[in-house]
């Protein structure tokens, strides 16, 4: 039995199986996915939330030539009671918040320090409570309303809709988030994985990418 | 056969990069930082450990009573629990939104309340044995004597298990420095504040893979330490200490 490995980024755990339901996923943080695969890790398909890793993975001729298949926006998420009264990005410098975002190398993280440095709120970092290892660990604690807030994409919301709220950042802060994805020369399925990539990047992929809230490059 | 699959992945850790680069990359700040967290948080939670425990594993160990053994099997079984159940245990009891809605979560308290609840059973088990090997006439010749269950426990029970005691607080710290899941659930990970070296090593190990060698190298070394006392602990335990009275009664 032919089954494909994709290594995914974890917010593409809700779209994925929709393109295809057939295959072995594992949703984790774009930066682990990508040590695995150095590590020797078969993955048949290489699908990260930044070029970042899809292309050093290229440069060191460990997978094929990187492919853009979406964009994302970043969002803030807070929970549905709102313990802190967020509002906007800029309540966030108030003391004894509760903010959770990604760590650093993560590509969520890496967004997440970016937009802020753009808003000139890097000072916001002093409330950070915990560094997550991928963004649905951030969903997961401020859906929980154990944390006041955390950055999340636009995409992360929908799944978690009835337990938190979305605020919008200033276009100014907004980083360029662009999702890539390659074939590792660790394939073990080279013929499907090119299959699966055709078919992320077919009509019916970006129709089910941009129904998820994906925006398409 | 089964030494070599044991010692193997131990050995690779201080085979892998020179003891030079081992040492120095320890001087990194995460590494640095991650061994202050993990030392204040352990200390902490052994003293919780042992200062609830002690008196707790005396009460099992010298009292019968109905449920008893209920009772031991409840502070046994974080022993068997999966860690990430120890972390959802505690979020939903401690957690914001759980049964007692505290403000715990990611506080160095929370850390030291996740390494408090998975090492506590390797300390209170081990200190119920030694409490119950005590030799019971000991104990009925100091009441007769006429002193106080107070003055039985202090001056007579707690010496003679003190070794026992000190064996199961080396397993418990072990056990507690090596604390993961249920750390990560309850209390995040935050350098400085709540990542101790397991968290450390995990975040580490995908961007710096010889930093996270270097703090594994060192909770390899401090455990083979601590499992050393233990040995050495149970043995003077185990052979003068409880023969001598014994045969002598």
């Amino acid at each position: 039995m032919k089954l494909l490995a994709i290594f995914a980024a974890a917010s593409l755990t809700g779209v994925f199986p929709q393109i295809d339901h057939a295959p072995k996923f594992q949703f984790a943080g774009s930066d682990q996915l990508a040590f695995q695969i150095t590590q020797g890790a078969h993955a048949d398909v290489f699908a990260a939330a930044s070029p970042k890793y899809p292309q050093q993975l290229y440069a060191q001729g460990l997978c094929s030539k990187p492919a853009a298949f979406a964009t994302n926006t970043v969002v803030l998420i807070v929970p549905r009671a709102n313990p802190a009264r967020i509002d906007s990005v800029y309540d966030l410098q108030r003391d004894g918040i509760k903010l959770v975002i990604g760590a650093q190398g993560v590509p969520i993280g890496d967004y997440t320090r970016k937009l802020l440095a753009n808003l000139g709120l890097s000072n916001v970092l002093k409330n950070v409570v915990s560094q997550e290892d991928d963004v649905k660990y951030v969903v997961a604690k401020v859906a929980l309303g154990e944390a006041d807030a955390g950055f999340v994409y636009r995409t992360d919301v929908k799944p978690v809709g009835n337990k938190v709220f979305r605020i919008a950042i200033p276009a100014a802060g907004q980083p360029t988030v662009q999702y890539q994805l390659c074939i590792p020369t660790t394939r073990q399925h080279p013929k499907l994985a090119a299959a699966f990539v055709r078919e992320v990047l077919s009509k019916r992929g970006r129709a089910a990418l941009r129904k998820a809230g994906f925006g398409l490059p | 056969m089964a030494l070599t699959f044991l010692a193997l992945p131990v050995l690779a850790i201080f085979l892998r990069v020179s003891p030079t680069t081992l040492v120095h990359e320890l001087s990194d700040p995460v590494a640095r930082d991650a061994l202050v967290v993990s030392l204040r948080t352990s200390a902490l939670a052994q003293v919780l450990v042992v200062a609830l425990g002690t008196p707790t594993a005396y009460l099992l160990a010298t009292r019968r009573f109905r449920g008893r053994n209920v009772l031991l099997t409840v502070v046994e079984l974080p022993l068997v629990l999966p860690p990430a159940v120890a972390g959802i245990g505690l979020l939903a009891a401690f957690g914001r939104t759980g049964l007692l809605s505290t403000s715990i979560p990611f506080t160095q308290l929370a850390v030291v309340l996740a390494i408090a609840f998975v090492s506590a059973p390797f300390f209170v088990r081990t200190a119920v044995a030694s409490f119950e090997a005590l030799d019971p006439t000991l104990i009925a010749a100091a009441r007769t004597l006429g002193a106080g269950p107070w003055r039985v426990f202090l001056r007579i029970a707690l010496p003679l298990a003190a070794s026992g005691l000190g064996a199961g607080l080396a397993l418990s710290f072990a056990r507690g420095l090596g604390e993961f899941g249920a750390t990560i659930m309850f209390a995040g990970s935050l350098q400085r504040l709540t990542q101790t070296l397991s968290l450390a090593i995990y975040a580490e190990f995908a961007r710096n893979f010889d930093v996270a060698l270097a703090m594994g190298a060192l909770l390899v070394a401090f455990s083979f330490i601590l499992l050393l006392v233990v040995k050495w602990l149970s043995f003077g335990w185990t052979s003068p200490f409880r023969s001598v009275p014994s045969s002598s009664a």
